[in-house]
């Protein structure tokens, strides 16, 4: 292990084979992939296995990745792929499944309220029906924190393309998740 | 036309407005309750998604040590990458030379004809002087007795200027479609370095 090594000189390192820098590079990396995969696929074996697949992808490929890039944008963007190619593999993707479950009454009781795995399931759900493109760019934006230029040069899309993903991504969450009128409740007590 | 400004409520939110275009919002969210509404319920979804944990993942280094164990040896790309690198740049190198080729070959055979014209190729043989009209295919038909006279003129110059004319516009196609290619991944170069600073 290479402590504090600066990530340029961990990268050319495992460009010439060095298993070492690409293994400081993996544990640097590993926690942001995990939770993108996760958020793209709700199913933490999966993201786990595919952020496996993402890192020996990026092995094989590090010969192509230009050091004057951006690394976690490459990882993201192999990682995101890797999800999508898993999740058909896997066909764990139940799209229209927030449709059926049950609407809330507007004005819950105390015995109404969601409790919290409730909830999780619901949103988890909602974003899962979302299609791939629109849902990389959420992801990205609400768990990632990445600005709009962040996210067009991670996907290599334009950035009018980020923002009508988004719009599309956010409209589509409201309209499954407000009939479930106490989750935005539960939100506004937080 | 709506009067509502809904639209850029997502990139207000996520603070990707500026100059007018932010002041403009904000001065209309004053006024508008249903552009408030609409922005709250955004916010509120946001706080919704957040709401969401996330599991207990393998701690970095055992998971680095399990992908580890799955790694081939060597990067498989990194030499293949170098030599694609190479030869990506002597592209237009090659298609220099290709077009400086031409130009002289064309050069030295209008000289030959001039010369020949002239009559200072008297004693060069003559394979030499019809070779260098680039005019085979006349020539082979005038062998066969199939063209003469200024029929053979006529093709024989047409020939030769196709020929020139194909070569120049092939080079030129291939160098401005590698110019494409160039001009994009620049292109895409450049966003990565904003990205950087």
């Amino acid at each position: 292990m290479i402590p504090d090594a600066p990530e340029k000189e961990l990268v050319i390192k495992a460009q010439k084979g060095d298993r070492n820098a690409f293994s400081e590079l993996v544990c640097m990396h590993s926690r942001g992939v995990l939770n993108i995969i996760f958020r793209m696929c709700g199913d933490a074996q999966i993201a786990e296995d595919a952020a496996q697949e993402t890192f020996i992808r990026a092995w094989s490929h590090l010969g192509s990745f230009r050091t004057e890039a951006s690394l976690r944008n490459w990882l993201y963007r192999i990682a995101l792929n890797t999800a999508t190619d898993m999740l058909r593999k896997e066909k764990r993707i139940l799209p229209g499944l927030v449709d059926d479950l049950p609407l809330v009454d507007p004005n819950p009781g105390p015995e109404c309220h969601f409790i919290d795995g409730e909830h999780t399931a619901l949103v988890q759900q909602a974003i899962q029906s979302l299609p791939d493109a629109s849902r990389e760019v959420l992801v990205l934006r609400e768990y990632e924190g990445f600005s709009y230029r962040e996210i067009a040069d991670a996907l290599e899309i334009p950035i009018g393309t980020v923002m009508s993903r988004l719009n599309y991504a956010r409209g589509f969450l409201k309209e499954k998740l407000e009939g479930k009128v106490a989750l935005f409740k539960e939100a506004e007590r937080v | 036309m709506s009067d509502h400004m809904t639209e850029w409520l997502n990139a207000y939110l996520d603070g990707e407005l500026k100059g007018d275009q932010f002041q403009r919002l904000r001065q209309h969210l004053l006024e508008c309750e249903q552009c408030r509404a609409e922005l709250a319920s955004l916010e509120n979804l946001s706080k919704a998604m957040h709401m969401v944990p996330t599991p207990q993942f393998t701690p970095p280094e055992r998971f680095a040590a399990q992908v580890g164990l799955r790694l081939a040896h060597k990067p498989t790309r990194a030499t293949k990458s170098r030599v694609m690198e190479i030869g990506w740049w002597m592209i237009p190198v090659g298609l220099l030379v290709i077009w400086v080729l031409i130009g002289v070959s064309s050069w030295v055979a209008d000289l030959v004809i001039a010369a020949n014209s002239f009559g200072l190729l008297s004693g060069v043989p003559a394979w030499f002087i019809q070779g260098s009209t680039g005019a085979y295919w006349a020539n082979t038909l005038a062998q066969f007795g199939l063209l003469s006279g200024t029929g053979f003129k006529w093709t024989a110059v047409t020939e030769g200027f196709a020929r020139q004319f194909a070569l120049h516009i092939s080079t030129a196609v291939v160098y401005l479609g590698w110019i494409v290619v160039w001009w994009t991944r620049r292109k895409r170069d450049a966003q990565g370095q904003l990205l950087e600073g």
